[in-house]
């Protein structure tokens, strides 16, 4: 199989390789546009940090360029006067906890959709996709209604219920199309050593399904890090309050000191991006299996 | 297999813990704002029947027509500006010309996974009248009279902003139409590739029809996505100049919580989920008979 393909490959290789002409000018066109989109996707990035070093008349004098002295002090200042601190332990907590919720919760729904044949598991199918069309601001409202009913607003669990639930469709059906992959030999094993049903999904099923919830885990974890507007609406109290949300206020009281917003961007941003650079690899790949955003 | 089937309880509670959570947080919450849109309520005091009046004042509102149309026009600038864009970047990372370049698959994506709140802080200084970097480049260049503040005119506001949205989501196109592309088999882009002047055109002629049902996914996507925007609107206008910047989201936003108008907020709520729906259908129908 292995060899076919490398000939097919090889074959069509000479084929294309026939009068070895020069680059066609084309290509240096869509160099050229590429580079040039490439420095659209960074530099905006690049001119805030660079500016968060500025002094604010730097900044209105030379908005390009270089500061002369970096002004570190507005990083020092920028995570005081914002209380980065505290919110980016509001963030990681909430983050974190919805993410196992909605992996644990999801697997095994994902475990049973995949595995089983059952009457309803058409619809249920149909049941969550539902929840990745739904424009997700039309629940702001009455989903604030609920929480308030049920008497949880403003508490630490507050995000985390809804934060599983918008998460709950895609993670269900990253990790069952990756499931449907497997042999039917795995149960029938698992039969034969006699595990239970439980026993099947926790000792076989679990450990192949790595990879899966990888990508699982890192689209989860972007999707409520950077999660805004529910938290807005459902929490009110400062110390509850998520970075983005932070983050929004901080910009909000501290509107005409740019420098320092940038450098509370940029502690912001940096994190991110660091986190983003070191699993892109698993993030790029997963995207084939669920090929949606949260 | 013949163990399983007698244990229907098992599946029934395997689901069950995924089934309550997302029903209760995102599906029951669709229905109650059907049910809270037939009331007139300040969210306090009791609620009063109020039949389908809220929609016939919805109908009515000219704000809600125009929060509508905007956010048309970020359908129409992520469907016709994300998904060919995305495409084109897509065909090229997936050519010979840029297969080894890894950085720009990496830096093309990310902005997506950058917070709407840091994007929309960032862009909001990039447009600033002072020290923004349009305004700046524009004068450098000699064009005094064109710098301007861009998030402050009604009529540019709503572009400018879509200019944003397309920032940053383009890339999450890319990466799905990659993911899409290295599914075809290589001789078919390769022989694609050949020459150069119709290279692209060839590519594209080739590929579209190949990876047909991943873009209309993507379609399906950026529908939904486009009317899910409220993060970005809320941060750099709020709506406005004038409510000329307003979508759903956001008018839905402050007419429930700023003016205190429940039943009339759910009554948006109820109508964004059915244009969302309704959008779905259009672009579905479209697109089989484009199949076609």
């Amino acid at each position: 199989m292995m060899q076919q393909l490398q000939t097919k490959r090889s074959l069509s290789a000479y084929m294309v390789q026939r009068p070895r002409t020069k680059r066609p000018f084309s290509a240096h066109i869509h160099r050229l546009v590429l580079l040039l989109l490439l420095v659209i996707n960074i530099y905006p990035l690049l001119w805030m940090i660079l500016n968060s070093l500025k002094t604010e008349q730097e900044l209105s004098l030379n908005p390009f360029g270089v500061a002369r002295k970096p002004m570190w002090s507005n990083y020092i200042e920028a995570w005081k006067v914002a209380k980065l601190g505290p919110y980016l332990v509001n963030s990681i907590t909430v983050t974190l906890a919805s993410v196992v919720l909605t992996l644990l919760v999801g697997a095994l729904a994902a475990f049973f959709l995949s595995r089983f044949e059952f009457k309803a598991k058409s619809f249920m199918l149909v049941y969550f996709t539902f929840g990745m069309l739904i424009p997700i601001h039309a629940t702001l409202v009455p989903l604030f209604i609920e929480m308030r009913t049920l008497n949880l607003m403003d508490n630490r669990l507050t995000l985390l219920l809804p934060y599983t639930a918008f998460n709950l469709p895609i993670t269900i059906f990253i990790l069952a199309g990756f499931m449907n992959a497997f042999p039917k030999e795995v149960e029938e094993a698992g039969i034969v050593d006699g595990c239970s049903v439980m026993g099947i999904f926790g000792r076989l099923i679990l450990p192949m399904l790595t990879p899966a919830l990888a990508t699982a885990f890192i689209i989860n974890f972007l999707n409520n890090w950077n999660e805004f507007s529910f938290a807005l609406v459902l929490i009110s109290d400062s110390a509850l309050k998520t970075l983005p949300l932070g983050l929004a206020n901080f910009a909000g009281q501290y509107n005409r000191s740019y420098t320092l917003q940038m450098a509370g961007l940029t502690i912001v941003l940096v994190p991110t991006l660091l986190f983003y650079l070191s699993v892109q690899k698993y993030l790029t790949a997963g995207m084939t299996a669920g090929a949606v955003k949260g | 297999m013949q163990i399983f089937l007698r244990r229907k309880w098992i599946i029934a509670a395997g689901l069950l813990p995924a089934v309550l959570i997302y029903t209760m947080f995102s599906i029951y919450p669709i229905l109650s704002s059907v049910y809270y849109s037939l009331f007139k309520w300040d969210g306090f005091s009791p609620k009063q029947w109020h039949g389908l009046q809220n929609y016939v004042n919805l109908i009515g509102d000219g704000v809600f027509w125009q929060s509508i149309r905007n956010n048309l026009y970020f359908v129409l600038f992520s469907v016709l500006g994300e998904i060919p864009l995305g495409l084109y970047l897509a065909i090229m990372l997936n050519g010979k010309l840029f297969r080894r370049n890894g950085i720009f698959r990496t830096v093309f994506f990310m902005p997506v996974v950058i917070s709407t709140i840091v994007v929309s802080l960032i862009w909001n200084m990039f447009y600033n009248y002072q020290f923004g970097l349009v305004n700046t480049a524009l004068r450098a260049f000699g064009l005094e009279h064109w710098a301007q503040n861009w998030l402050g005119n009604p009529k540019l506001a709503i572009f400018v902003l879509c200019i944003v949205v397309v920032w940053q989501y383009t890339g999450l196109y890319m990466v799905i139409f990659l993911a899409a592309l290295q599914n075809v088999p290589s001789e078919v882009l390769e022989a694609a590739e050949l020459d150069g002047a119709v290279g692209l055109k060839r590519t594209w002629n080739i590929v579209v029809p190949i990876i047909a049902d991943t873009i209309f996914a993507s379609v399906v996507l950026c529908i939904s996505g486009a009317l899910r925007a409220f993060d970005l609107i809320y941060i750099m206008t709020n709506g406005g100049p004038s409510h000329s910047t307003e979508v759903g989201a956001t008018y839905m936003f402050t007419q429930t919580f700023n003016s205190t108008k429940y039943g009339y907020g759910s009554a948006i709520s109820t109508a964004i989920i059915i244009i969302s729906f309704g959008l779905i259908m259009i672009s579905q129908f479209i697109m089989r008979s484009l199949k076609r």
